[in-house]
């Protein structure tokens, strides 16, 4: 089932790539379509997923490459996929996001093949980071969503989109290199139990494996049984996540006193993992590749960059970062959360200086990821909920946030703030939507962006690792967004009418298709603040067993 | 007596239904204008209704109301909803208030055109309010709490194209919002120290004692200031006044406002001394500086307001002085005769078209309705005997009183202050009888007429409940009334004849100062004081405003500077880096390459000149060569 998530729209990209050029307004159609039946999928995984497990569920596996390379073991790379408490809540976003970005792609008029393959293509590569197991497979993605999403930017943008699109390249490319090395470095220090077992005879096939077994090659292995040729190495996230697969004396291996460059090497690898995903998500001062994409992006590109890509930063830290080095994480909780907090307040502050609107909600978006650095850091269950929480609460408030912005671009293709004055006068459904966007992000009471910050600095106070003050300095972050978006509500949508003489004639209210993807969204914000059991019962019980492994003795 | 499941279905019921009203009300949009007046106010009845007969249903009992509302492994966030004696109270005042201004609001705004946005936001406002004095735990509370704010933002900002309304409503929410974030720490505090914000379990887990049990009292106590308008965030309330004047008198003055008041009497049992003096400490400064704020002000509704931060003010210092039962009083007492004095200010606004005071005068006979109302409601603001509001000041003048003479030595400071206030509120309000309704008009044009029944029957009302032996027999003391067998007070203070003289004496100081000040006061140094609010909201502008903007432009002068110059620098170093190496590449590599091929060809040439062909040249290099190895043999 979930392996229908990734050829769905991989299947909808072929489509659009084989049709000639004279079908071109069946283009959008295949997209909306293929999205469509993606967000169907994602219901029917979610009827199926099980919250009361822990565990990874509706496996996939196949083996893919499997090479032996004598003295340096066997090499294993499996397409294995999977989801558990911490992924299906983004699985689900991603679903929501998309599909409500195709229709807001229905505005794109120029060079319609090439968009939508690519769009289509960028679905499948976000879905399949969230739902890859195997740290190849999420690395092959990882990778490959910046083709589609360089072009995007870089074909369909504003007027500095060329240099927007390469600063994104180039910043995120830089941070998975740091991921790749981590990546063969756990590669040469971690087995697969199961494949080993069968080489060194102990089983005949996959399926007599049991737990025994496995901790019978786990003892075989840290007291040097086995040898180098019969191990099987591993890039399977589940075994990485074991310390008794680790190989005695590897690189990372758990007990390796092994320093490099003055630290440890597991910290090392900790912080190279952290600022690959840190810059993704983004934490400042790895950020400024943020605003100016959002800014040259198109629309549904933005909706997508801010709903579900910044994400996949979250995400990887939880999965990877934090998931297979939790001796890194408790190390620098401190250090991170000062990342998260510094993100909190310096957003803030750069969104109250923005006179840009879409530049202000990218800022807006930078103080609002911090809120998720700040509850995985604190490792607490109320914080990392609450950042779980917040990630799928930011996805459905910026995907809102840049598609209103959209709105008023695609009138009368200007952003300032200033341009407009008013605007309630004569856009009133437009300005109750902007004001239930705004209200819900600057944690209303009732709307979902109260709850994530609410759990995530509650983690923060209570954590063990984190001194008081640093939430205090946090909660300035929750007055500065109700500064920043207050003022641009004044500034913007109340007064008297007045707007640039150019623009009269122009500013006209919502369109359907402009209803159709708001309005769900906003239901589906105040939904998940008026319910947020909804998203915690999915993710409860596998962030408890997280969790564990912090748990102080 | 009904089970409890009936009693939990109409709390409920009592909650959801403004919510939904308000919501529907909004949806439907304009085409019900003419109806959402009426069907609010039906609606409100019917809740007044609801609340007055679980008061008679439920017994003295505290009942609790729990629902899982967000579970996670180590921490459960219950809505919890609680009824006991005080939420009745505050049932009752929010639902009676509410309905009073809903039916003037009809008369009030009846060419409105967004009639139906008015009473949409209002209906979410009552539930948010409805929320707050229900709610059982302070992270529900905490919720709610937000919820007013935001109907307060919205109500205040309903003339939106009006730039001052737009600014007002921004300040309000922001400024309530700083006070807010010092709730929250303070939230968080408690949480951290007993693990629960339940007001039920609270009182066993919470241990009262220490610095930090004090700083937890003072942070939950910053929601007070943000929303009861205490020191230092007062500024936000007078501006709010640029709401439409009903909203003014039930949001701005009988009930949010109280909010603050409300949640100090919910937590008071967790304050410690020191909290306490802080709380009295900032309760008298705000009493008194906002009472001198309203004695120069010439807009009608700003002298009310500060009034009502400086009555404010007098209720925090019952909460501090722990005169629990005493603030609410005044919190009763005032809710009815501050909205009264709202409600015939807007009359008098409606009759006129003009906030001016100066542009008024001898409306006693234009509008003789409204003149009485506001006539009695001023006299129980002033603190005239037998009317409420001299009962409920005489409570916590008694009670602080009592507290200093308790503490000793400086503590008199503060009832003395507290009685100079009252003096203060004497004199602005019988200025304000003076130039409103005595006199001749000052402005001709002017063709003031009463207001219809809509406005004046609920200012009546109002008047009616301003009355002393509305809330006891004996006209100098309320101890015996019901409401102090509703809340009996801890320790019973018992009036002291020597404090009802001393306060009668000093409000008759009052009005008789007040009546004499003149029309058009010379603009003096003390004056202006007044008139700029201290230059509170001049000196926040400077001192914390364009600071805080410029430091926002300052990071984003950093962020694009500084730290995307850095990343543009690494960009542009990279490429120069790669022209670098593509020079070296063909200068020093290639030209390895290039210089092994040119030595290649030269050895070539050396070796091939050597075999040029001649016999005599090949002779001559065997024996030279023959001869060297001769050399190197022997």
């Amino acid at each position: 089932m979930l392996s229908s998530l990734l050829f769905i729209p991989l299947l909808g990209s072929l489509l659009v790539v084989l049709l000639p050029d004279s079908r071109k307004n069946v283009y959008k159609w295949i997209t909306l379509v293929a999205c469509s039946l993606e967000l169907l999928v994602c219901g029917a995984i979610y009827a199926a997923f099980d919250p009361t497990q822990a565990d990874y569920q509706l496996l996939e596996r196949f083996d893919w490459i499997s090479l032996p390379l004598g003295s340096l073991g066997v090499v294993s790379i499996d397409y294995l996929v999977g989801i558990d408490g911490i992924s299906l809540p983004l699985v689900l976003l991603t679903g929501a996001v998309m599909l409500v970005g195709a229709l807001s792609s229905w505005t794109i008029d120029k060079r319609l093949k090439a968009y939508h393959a690519l769009y289509l293509l960028l679905t499948a590569t976000i879905i399949g980071c969230f739902i890859a197991l195997d740290f190849f497979l999420f690395f092959l993605f990882f990778e490959f969503m910046l083709l589609p999403m360089y072009f995007l930017i870089g074909l369909w943008g504003g007027p500095r989109r060329e240099y927007a699109s390469i600063k994104f390249f180039l910043y995120t490319l830089a941070g998975s290199v740091l991921i790749l090395l981590v990546m063969i470095s756990l590669y040469l220090s971690v087995m697969d139990p199961v494949e080993t077992a069968i080489n060194i005879g102990l089983i005949g096939d996959r399926s007599e494996i049991t737990d025994d077994i496995i901790r019978q090659v786990q003892f075989l292995l840290a007291d040097y049984k086995i040898q180098s040729q019969q191990l099987v190495h591993t890039f399977d996230l589940r075994y990485m996540a074991h310390g008794g697969n680790y190989l005695p004396d590897s690189f990372l291996g758990p007990t390796g006193e092994i320093i490099v460059f003055g630290l440890p090497s597991r910290m090392l690898a900790f912080l190279c993992v952290f600022l690959g995903f840190a810059i993704k998500l983004p934490v400042v001062p790895f950020h400024t590749w943020l605003p100016d994409a959002h800014v040259e992006a198109p629309t549904p590109v933005s909706v997508v960059l801010a709903g579900v890509l910044l994400k996949i930063g979250g995400y990887g830290f939880l999965r990877i970062g934090w998931g297979l080095f939790p001796d890194g994480a408790a190390e620098y909780a401190l250090l991170l959360a000062g990342l998260g907090v510094i993100s909190i307040v310096y957003g803030g502050f750069n969104a109250l200086a923005q006179s840009d609107l879409k530049k202000m909600i990218a800022y807006s978006s930078v103080s609002h990821m911090g809120f998720v650095l700040l509850g995985i850091a604190s490792l607490t269950s109320e914080g990392v909920n609450g950042a779980v929480y917040q990630m799928a609460s930011h996805g459905v408030l910026s995907a809102m946030l840049f598609l209103l912005t959209g709105v008023l671009y695609d009138r009368t293709h200007d952003r300032r703030i200033d341009s407009y004055r008013g605007l309630a006068s004569t856009m009133p459904a437009y300005t109750a939507l902007t004001a239930i966007a705004f209200f819900a992000s600057l944690g209303l009471p009732g709307f979902s962006g109260f709850v994530g910050e609410l759990f995530t600095l509650m983690g923060s106070f209570q954590s063990l690792w984190l001194p008081g003050w640093m939430t205090a300095v946090a909660t300035l972050g929750i007055i500065l967004a109700a500064a920043y978006f207050l003022w641009t509500l004044q500034r913007m949508f109340f007064g008297p009418l007045w707007s640039r003489t150019e623009f009269t004639g122009q500013l006209t209210d919502l369109t359907a298709r402009e209803r159709l993807m708001l309005i769900p969204l906003a239901v589906l914000a105040l939904l998940l603040g008026l319910f947020p059991n909804l998203l915690f019962n999915l993710s409860n019980a596998t962030i408890a067993q997280w969790i564990q492994r912090f748990s102080v003795e | 007596m009904f089970d409890e499941n009936t009693i939990h279905t109409l709390l409920w019921l009592l909650i959801v239904l403004p919510f939904l009203s308000g919501t529907l009300s909004l949806l439907a949009g304009r085409r019900i204008n003419l109806w959402a007046g009426g069907t609010a106010a039906v609606l409100t009845l019917a809740g007044l209704g609801l609340s007055v007969f679980v008061a008679t249903q439920t017994g003295p009992d505290v009942l609790t109301l729990r629902t899982d509302w967000l579970l996670i492994p180590g921490r459960a966030v219950p809505i919890t909803f609680r009824l006991d004696a005080l939420t009745l109270l505050m049932l009752v005042i929010v639902h009676f208030i509410a309905l009073l201004v809903q039916i003037y609001s009809i008369s009030y705004l009846h060419d409105e055109r967004d009639r139906y946005r008015y009473f949409g936001f209002l209906s979410l406002f009552i539930g948010s309010m409805l929320g707050i004095v229900l709610a059982g735990n302070l992270i529900v509370l905490y919720a709610f709490w937000e919820l007013v704010g935001l109907s307060s933002y919205l109500l205040i900002g309903f003339w939106f194209q009006k730039p001052a309304a737009a600014a007002a409503a921004k300040k309000a929410f922001i400024m309530n919002r700083i006070g807010d974030a010092g709730f929250l720490l303070g939230i968080f505090l408690l949480l951290f120290q007993s693990g629960t914000t339940d007001l039920a379990e609270l009182p066993d887990l919470f241990v009262s004692n220490g610095p930090l049990a004090t700083l937890t009292g003072f942070c939950l106590f910053c929601g007070c200031i943000g929303k009861s308008a205490q020191f230092p965030l007062t500024t936000w309330l007078p501006d709010a006044m640029e709401g439409p004047t009903p909203v003014s008198a039930l949001i701005h003055a009988a009930t949010m406002v109280a909010a603050g008041i409300f949640l100090l009497a919910r937590i008071h049992f967790l304050l410690t001394p020191d909290a306490l003096l802080l709380i009295t400490i900032v309760g008298t400064i705000t009493m008194l500086m906002a009472a001198y704020s309203a004695l120069y002000q010439t807009d009608i509704k700003k002298v009310l307001a500060y009034s009502t931060v400086s009555q404010l003010g007098l209720m925090v210092i019952g909460m501090g002085t722990s005169n629990v039962t005493g603030a609410l009083f005044h919190l009763t007492t005032h809710a009815f005769f501050k909205a009264g004095l709202f409600l015939a200010a807007g009359s008098v606004i409606h009759g006129v078209h003009s906030q001016d005071m100066r542009q008024m005068g001898g409306l006693r006979k234009a509008m003789p309705l409204t003149f009485i109302g506001w006539a009695v409601c001023a006299a129980a603001l002033a603190g005239v005997p037998f009317f409420s509001g001299f009962l409920s000041k005489e409570t916590i003048l008694t009670g602080a009183f009592d507290w200093a003479g308790a503490q000793g030595g400086l503590a008199y400071v503060i009832p003395i202050l507290a009685v100079l206030s009252s003096g203060l509120t004497a004199c602005y309000m019988a200025r304000q009888g003076r130039l409103v309704f005595f006199g001749d008009a000052r402005n001709p044009e002017n063709r003031a007429h009463e207001s219809d029944r809509l406005l004046t029957v609920p200012v009546l009302m109002l008047a009616v409940l301003s009355i002393g032996f509305v809330f006891a027999g004996n006209p100098f003391s309320a101890a015996q009334g019901w409401f102090f067998r509703l809340f009996p007070a801890v320790d019973n203070h018992g009036g002291h004849l020597w404090i009802a003289l001393l306060s009668i004496s000093v409000v008759a100081v009052g009005l008789w100062l007040g009546w004499r000040m003149p029309v058009l006061t010379q603009s003096t140094a003390m004056s202006r004081l007044s008139e700029h609010n201290w230059y509170l909201d001049g000196f926040y502008k400077r001192l914390l405003v364009r600071p805080f903007v410029r430091l926002a432009y300052l990071s984003y002068g950093f962020d694009r500077r500084v730290i995307d110059k850095l990343v543009d620098f690494a960009g542009i170093g990279t490429v120069v880096l790669a022209h670098m190496i593509g020079w070296a590449d063909r200068m020093i590599v290639d030209g390895l390459v290039n210089g092994a091929s040119w030595l290649t060809h030269r050895l070539g040439n050396l070796t091939r000149s050597v075999q040029n062909g001649r016999v005599q040249s090949y002779i001559a290099s065997a024996v030279v060569g023959l001869l060297v190895i001769l050399w190197f043999l022997i």
